[in-house]
């Protein structure tokens, strides 16, 4: 049963003379995490705002085609109704803060607050998306005083105790360091582990390559490609979209090391660990 | 290897609050090699540029460039020997076209018009944007606008060229580029560093780097020596390029920087 | 954090108070001296304000405040104790300056007016977080939006300060001097100016998605995570207060009636 289905789906902003969004038509079950990759000004940012209504209810513009979530077709339904089922992630952490709370504990209470969560039920979600993205020794701090790892993680929170069913991450790590990407990449991946369907846009291969089970190409607009990051990173035409396969694929290429079974090369560090590590015995 | 000493901090020490030191006695030298300052957030990279810029000044300790402290100088003498290229780009543009948005700094430090006309559309062919020269900044993508205050700070023709998180919201296209434009300003003889957080994007590009951590240097050395050494990074909360985790993995002693020199390494082998 | 809000909490009787306690003090300590029509009430209010800021440990808050209002205040005095059409009667005689009487309380009245209101006001704002004020106006059926923007403004002015300090740092850096006579100020205004509208827009823009997608037009009714900020003796303050009203008003009727 799929949880997202994208038909046919083209956009053109208001004021411009050309299309945003052109023919995408894909489908993703509860719990899969779809990585969504492409030169910048692709479209993929739009794609993220179509899945949560943003777009066309926030920017107004042409449209065609639907998305839909469940049985509900996403441009029917106003965003503030929308917002309890697809959660969305944004790149900036700092605009994300809404400054109108003190603590990071009220901060992620914003959403229920205007969900109109009853007090107990509200207390006890907070609480539990604290924990999960480990932000709970921050609860008393005030938002703005957290690095940009911690205010994406408390960003991630307040989406998360809204309790969607689906969430949208446009680059939320491209500001963070190492530490803190990964720390988000943890606890995104703990969310899809319980069943909630995550889209992620991302520049770094790797992790787009280890986290996900389909990735989708977009280029100008238009869907090039949605499979397995093994299919994906095994395209001969990555160059034309931009695109630059992990570092485990691209050795592997040139070596000409496929892994037997998929026919496809190597995309993370552990396939290309094992399917290496054979020929170095062997040389 | 060159040793010129372009910058040399001696006992560096800053702090904005007593008690709560960021730097903690810094003494390095900065010679041509393009260096990359690596670290967490926190680590005390920023501030460290900022003192490099004279926006911030030591509480303690002094910085040299081409053996002149530059204590005596201020901020405005020192923007024509040190340039830095601010990490989010809508923090310096406000001009109505690309190049008289790229022309503000030579003109601000005296350069004659013709000439910053000049320094201007070369900084701009080289991040390749010479053909959005008449656009309006803010109706390009965040990404090129990036790459407008690059040309802006390119153009001002300084010998040392600091860039902040360079490489944040670039695409594969955008990244390959800053790292041509690096290399080229290597190649011109001027003095490149950068904050980065990317270290693929440092193995391929960078001929040397530096570890900060908690204000302090936990690591200094050629890029390869640096990422050869796991354990310290980990304390520093880095990680090692792509390639380098994989070839380790594999149990090379070599360390590896980039997929190339590991693909020409195995095919010599083969050979 | 900075902050602008000149809020502090001190755990005092007046931090426990409801808001709307100490806005119903600061309308009767205007309204009431003016229904009774005596300046001897505004004194009394002046008094009480200063009693009620001393037992909350924050009457030194106020010195700043006053200060400023004090310098005005004192040429008021010096300009109607001595010019003021209608000086008749001489009261004190410093050299060749002689300041009148008539002068002197017309110049008394306003400083006591203007006392009265600046401290009522520090009654409030000196002792009330501006979201619970906000949060319980909201309660009340006030716009929830329009209650976000004031709020707001307290934490997203000082980032803007913040904002504006890097793109100084950023226009520095390619040379532009900042600091020195008003020319240089003047030509340093549009390259600081501009970057810090165009980066607010852009931000501005950014919020507004991410409050969408927190639910912030949702039609329903709002709950909250704190509790109303009251107290039992809040009850009793705002009677007595009402009570006190009413009686100053029914004392003046009567007085017209007779």
């Amino acid at each position: 049963m799929s949880k997202i289905v994208v038909e046919n789906l083209k956009y053109k902003y208001p004021a411009t003379d050309f299309l945003a969004l052109d023919g995408i038509s894909f489908s993703a079950k509860a719990g899969e995490f779809i990585g969504i990759i492409g030169k910048n000004g692709s479209g993929k940012s739009t794609l993220c705002q179509a899945i949560a209504g943003l777009v066309p209810n926030f920017y107004k513009g042409s449209y065609g085609g639907k998305v839909m979530v469940d049985d509900i077709e996403v441009k029917n339904v106003d965003i503030s109704d929308l917002c309890e089922k697809v959660g969305t992630v944004f790149q900036n952490p700092f605009n994300q803060v809404t400054g109108s709370k003190l603590t990071v504990y009220e901060e992620i209470s914003f959403g229920l607050e205007n969900l109109g969560i009853p007090k107990e039920e509200m207390i006890q979600r907070i609480d539990e998306a604290m924990e999960l993205l480990d932000i709970t020794k921050y609860k008393d701090r005030n938002p703005f005083d957290l690095s940009g790892g911690q205010m994406q993680r408390m960003a991630i929170a307040s989406i998360i105790a809204m309790q969607p069913e689906v969430i949208v991450l446009d680059e939320p790590t491209s500001q963070l360091d190492p530490q803190g990407r990964e720390e988000v990449y943890q606890a995104v991946q703990k969310l899809s582990k319980k069943g909630i369907t995550i889209f992620m846009v991302e520049h770094n291969m790797e992790k787009i390559a280890s986290y996900s089970d389909r990735v989708l190409i977009i280029d100008d607009g238009k869907q090039i490609a949605y499979d397995t990051p093994q299919k994906i990173f095994s395209r001969d035409d990555l160059d034309e979209y931009g695109i630059e396969a992990p570092a485990f694929t691209k050795i592997c290429r040139e070596l000409g090391k496929k892994n037997p079974v998929t026919g496809c090369y190597p995309v993370t560090l552990e396939e290309a660990n094992d399917l290496l590590k054979k020929d170095k015995g062997e040389m | 290897m060159d040793n010129n000493k372009i910058l040399e901090m001696k006992a560096l020490h800053f702090s904005y609050t007593e008690g709560d030191e960021i730097l903690k006695g810094l003494d390095f030298v900065i010679d041509e090699r393009s260096t990359a300052i690596i670290g967490q957030n926190g680590a005390g990279k920023t501030t460290f540029v900022k003192l490099l810029k004279g926006l911030l000044r030591p509480t303690s300790g002094s910085i040299h460039f081409e053996g002149n402290d530059i204590a005596n100088m201020t901020v405005a003498q020192l923007a024509k020997h040190i340039g830095m290229v601010f990490q989010n780009p809508n923090d310096q543009i406000f001009k109505n076209r690309v190049i008289d948005e790229v022309m503000f700094g030579p003109l601000k430090i005296g350069m004659a018009e013709s000439v910053a006309k000049q320094k201007a559309d070369e900084a701009l062919e080289l991040v390749g944007l010479k053909d959005l020269a008449e656009k309006n900044p803010y109706d390009l993508g965040l990404s090129s606008r990036k790459l407008v205050a690059i040309a802006s700070i390119i153009a001002m023709d300084t010998k040392v060229i600091i860039f902040d998180e360079p490489t944040i919201a670039q695409d594969y296209h955008g990244k390959e580029l800053i790292k041509s434009v690096i290399r080229k300003l290597r190649f011109e003889g001027k003095t490149v560093i950068t904050i980065i957080h990317d270290m693929d994007f440092v193995a391929d590009t960078f001929e040397r780097a530096i570890v900060f951590a908690k204000g302090n240097i936990l690591l200094d050395g050629t890029t390869r020596d640096v990422f050869a050494k796991e354990d310290i990074l980990k304390e520093a909360y880095l990680e090692q390029p792509n390639v380098t985790k994989l070839c380790q993995s594999l149990g090379y002693d070599e360390v590896f920087l980039t997929t190339e020199e590991f693909i020409t390494y195995q095919k010599a082998k083969a050979k | 954090m900075k902050s602008i809000s000149l809020y502090e909490e001190k755990g005092s009787i007046l931090n426990k108070l409801a808001p709307e306690s100490k806005i119903l003090y600061i309308i009767l300590a205007l309204v009431l001296p003016a229904i009774v029509g005596s300046k001897m009430v505004s004194v009394v209010f002046i008094a009480i304000s200063i009693g009620l800021l001393l037992f909350s440990k924050v009457l030194k808050k106020t010195i700043p405040i006053l200060g400023v209002s004090g310098f005005v205040l004192l040429t008021v005095v010096i300009i109607q104790g001595l010019f003021r059409a209608g000086n008749v009667t001489p009261l004190l005689t410093l050299g060749p300056v002689i300041f009148y009487k008539e002068g002197l309380l017309f110049a008394f009245n306003i400083v006591v007016n203007v006392l009265n209101i600046l401290l009522s006001f520090c009654v409030l704002i000196l002792a009330t977080k501006p979201s619970d004020m906000i949060e319980n106006f909201v309660r009340k059926g006030f716009s929830p939006r329009f209650g976000y923007v004031f709020i707001s403004v307290f934490q997203i002015i000082p980032q803007m300060t913040e904002t504006m300090a890097t793109i100084t740092d950023a226009q520095r850096s390619r040379g532009m001097e900042t600091e020195g006579n008003l020319l240089v100020r003047i030509k340093a205004f549009l390259p600081l100016i501009s970057p810090v509208v165009m980066s607010s827009l852009i931000n501005t823009k950014e919020r507004a998605l991410a409050l969408e997608v927190r639910g912030f037009n949702a039609k329903n009714k709002k709950t909250f995570l704190n509790d109303e900020k009251k107290s039992s003796a809040d009850k009793y303050i705002q009677i007595t207060m009402i009570l006190l009203l009413i009686a100053g008003i029914v004392w003046r009727v009567v007085g017209c009636l007779k």
